[in-house]
C-alpha cells in the first residue's frame, strides 16, 4: 500500500517505484520466511527511499509515511519473535500493539513538527546543514548513551 | 544485570540514523521526517525501559511416576516490580521428558502480578530426570531490552520402569535355610507332602499319619518339604546396547530386571544386584520391600558407560555372589566381556540363567547389497553363541521388549529340568 502511494504520483519513475515496492515486499517476505529481522529492516529502508520518487506532497506525506514504515517494521519483527512459541497470552499481543500504535502516533506528530520546521526554515545553507548534522549526531549520541545505561 | 539491546531496536536505530544521514547527504528533508518516528520510538523505548524483578517457583504434583504417566508442573511467576513486563518462559528438562506445551510460553505480567502456568510433563523412559530451572527472557513493556536469567530450582522426578506380572520364575537349584516360597527338596517341617516313614524316637506326635499307621499296623509319620528361600543375584549388562531412536535394549533390560527383582522379593527370596559394565555397581542380597526400592533406585541410574577396561569375575566382590545363589544375567550378549563373564561364572559352578534381551528389534540391515547377508550371518553367530551357552548348561531365555517375560522363563525351566543332573554336577 505504501508503494502504491508512491507509485501513484511517480510520473516517469512509476516503473522504478513499482520495482522498489516489489523489492521491499520480497525483502519483507524473505525476512519473515527466514525469521530474520535484517531483511525486514532492509525492506523498510527501500520503502523509505522510494518516497523520493514521488513528485508532489512528499513533505506533507512524510510523517504519516514514516509512521506507516514504523508499523510495518514493528509488526514484521513481532511476528518473527512470536514464531515458535507454544502458548501466547492474548494480553501480551494487545498490550504491545497498543503501545506501538501510541508511540507511532507520537512519532508521527514529531515528524509533522519536523516537517513544519523544514517548511518554515530558509533554503539550504552551510549553517543549516551544520545545525542539522549536529542535531543528528546529538540524537544518535543521546540514544547510544541511553542504550549503554541500560 | 544489564539488559541486552534487542536486535529489533538496533535495526530501528540504524534506520533512524540512516535516514538522518541520508537527508543530510542528499539534501532531502523528507528522509529526516521519515526517520523521526523511528528515533522517537527508540528514544521512548529506552527511556521507559526498566529491569523486571521476577521470582519463580516450580511445583510438581507428583515426583514419582511410572513410564507413560503424566505429571503437572505448576510454574508460578511473580513480578515484584511496579512496571509491566513481557516474559518468554521455557522450562529446562531432561532428555527423556516431554513437555506440553513443548515450545516457550509468552506472558504479559502486569505490575506486581502473579501468574501461574500449568505444563504437562510426560516421561518417555524410566530414569532419574529433572524439571527446571525456568529459562526466562524478560522484556520491558516496549521490548527494547531483554534480560535472560534462570529462575526457580531443579525438581527431581523419578520415573520407575513398567513391570510385568510373572506367574512362573526360574526355579533355583539350591535353597537357603530361610523361610520362603520355594518348595525345598529336603524333608523337614512344611506344607508340601513328601513321604511317610516309620515312627522314630524324637518324632512329634502331630506328625503321625493316622491313616498310614492304621493301614500298616504301626506308627508312621508324614514327612514334608520345607518352604525355603533362595538367593538370587540379578546381573545387568551395561557394557553395550542396541538402540534405534528412543528405544534400546538397556531400556528393556532394566524393565526385565525390575520385574524379576519384584517377583523374587515377593517370594521372600534374597535378591542382590550387580550392574556390570563400564562402571561397576552392586547391591548385596537382602530381603523385603526396602531392598526392592534400593534395587529400583540403582536401576534408575543405569546407563551405558563406554569403557575399554577389561572386567572379569574377580571385579565382583565375593559377598555379592553368595554360594548357591541363582544368577540371572540380563544381557543382550553384544559385548565379549559380558559373554566371557557368563561362561566364567558357569565354569565356576554357579547356577546361571541368561535372559537375552534380543537386539534384533533395534537392528536393521543396511542399504548396501551385502548388508542383508551380513545381517543373516550375525544372526547365525548369535544362534551359535546361544547353543554354546546351552551346551555349558546355561539356560537362555530369549525375550523381546514387546513380549511377556513369562513364556521365555518357562522355556528356561523346561531346559533346566532336562539338564538338572548336569547342572548339579
Amino acid at each position: 500500500m505504501l508503494g502504491a502511494i508512491v507509485a501513484g504520483d511517480a510520473g516517469r519513475s512509476v516503473a522504478l517505484a513499482w520495482t522498489g515496492a516489489g523489492l521491499a515486499t520480497l525483502l519483507l517476505a524473505c525476512g519473515l520466511a527466514a525469521s530474520s529481522p535484517a531483511p525486514v529492516h532492509c525492506g523498510v529502508a527501500v520503502l523509505g527511499a522510494i518516497l523520493l520518487l514521488r513528485h508532489s506532497d512528499r513533505l506533507l506525506l512524510a510523517p504519516l509515511y514514516g509512521g506507516g514504515l514504523l508499523l510495518v517494521a514493528e509488526l514484521g519483527v513481532r511476528s518473527i519473535e512470536l514464531r515458535g512459541v507454544g502458548l501466547i497470552d492474548p494480553g501480551s499481543i494487545g498490550t504491545r500493539l497498543g503501545v506501538l500504535v501510541a508511540v507511532a502516533a507520537v512519532g508521527v506528530c514529531a515528524g509533522a513538527c519536523a516537517a513544519l520546521a523544514v517548511t518554515g526554515a530558509p533554503s539550504r545553507s552551510l549553517l543549516v546543514t551544520a545545525a542539522g548534522a549536529i542535531a543528528a549526531v546529538a540524537v544518535c549520541a543521546a540514544i547510544a548513551l541511553a542504550a549503554r545505561r541500560s | 544485570m544489564n539488559g541486552a539491546l534487542s536486535p529489533r531496536l538496533r535495526g530501528l536505530l540504524a534506520l533512524g540514523g540512516g535516514g538522518l544521514v541520508a537527508a543530510l547527504a542528499t539534501g532531502h528533508p523528507e528522509l529526516a521526517v521519515l526517520a523521526t518516528p523511528f528515533l522517537v520510538f527508540v528514544g521512548v523505548s529506552l527511556a521507559l525501559a526498566r529491569e523486571p524483578q521476577l521470582t519463580a517457583c516450580i511445583d510438581l504434583d507428583r515426583t514419582r511416576l511410572l513410564e507413560g504417566e503424566r505429571a503437572a508442573a505448576m510454574v508460578t511467576l511473580v513480578n515484584e516490580e511496579a512496571h509491566a513486563a513481557e516474559v518468554e518462559l521455557g522450562l529446562a528438562h531432561s532428555r527423556y521428558l516431554t513437555l506440553e506445551p513443548a515450545r516457550p510460553i509468552v506472558l504479559q505480567l502486569a505490575r506486581l502480578a502473579t501468574v501461574t502456568v500449568e505444563v504437562s510433563v510426560c516421561p518417555e523412559r524410566w530414569g532419574a530426570h529433572s524439571v527446571g530451572p525456568l529459562i526466562v527472557h524478560a522484556r520491558d513493556s516496549m521490548a527494547a531490552l531483554t534480560w535472560n536469567r534462570r529462575l526457580g530450582e531443579r525438581v527431581a522426578v523419578r520415573v520407575f520402569p513398567r513391570e510385568q506380572r510373572l506367574r512362573e520364575l526360574v526355579a533355583p537349584l539350591r535353597m537357603q535355610p530361610f523361610l520362603g516360597a520355594h518348595v525345598g527338596r529336603s524333608r523337614s517341617e512344611g506344607i508340601e507332602f513328601a513321604d511317610t516313614r516309620p515312627f522314630q524316637a524324637g518324632d512329634v506326635a502331630r506328625q503321625v499319619n493316622w491313616r498310614a499307621s492304621a493301614r500298616r499296623g504301626s506308627l508312621h509319620v508324614t514327612e514334608r518339604h520345607p518352604e525355603q528361600a533362595s538367593d538370587v543375584v540379578l546381573l545387568l549388562d551395561t557394557f553395550a546396547e542396541a538402540r534405534e531412536g528412543a528405544r534400546g535394549t538397556l531400556d528393556a533390560a532394566v524393565r526385565a530386571t525390575a520385574t524379576l527383582a519384584r517377583a523374587h522379593l515377593a517370594r521372600r527370596d534374597r535378591v542382590g544386584l550387580v550392574d556390570f559394565g563400564g562402571t561397576l555397581h552392586w547391591l548385596e542380597p537382602a530381603f523385603g520391600t526396602t531392598q526392592l526400592y534400593r534395587i529400583i533406585d540403582a536401576l534408575l541410574s543405569s546407563e551405558i558407560a563406554f569403557s575399554y577396561a577389561w572386567r572379569a569375575t574377580e571385579s565382583i566382590p565375593r559377598r555379592v555372589l553368595p554360594p548357591g545363589a541363582l544368577i540371572l544375567a540380563v544381557t543382550p550378549l553384544l559385548d565379549e566381556r559380558s559373554i566371557r563373564l557368563v561362561t566364567d561364572l558357569r565354569m565356576r559352578g554357579c547356577d546361571l540363567t541368561v535372559v537375552e534381551v534380543s537386539p534384533l528389534a533395534h537392528t536393521t540391515p543396511g542399504p548396501a547389497p551385502a548388508d542383508p547377508l551380513a545381517f543373516r550371518l550375525w544372526r547365525l553367530q548369535r544362534d551359535a553363541l546361544r547353543a554354546r551357552l546351552q551346551g555349558l548348561g546355561i539356560g537362555v531365555a530369549v525375550w523381546g521388549d514387546d513380549e511377556t517375560l513369562g513364556p521365555a522363563l518357562e522355556g528356561v525351566n523346561a531346559f533346566r529340568r532336562s539338564a538338572r543332573h548336569a547342572l548339579r554336577a
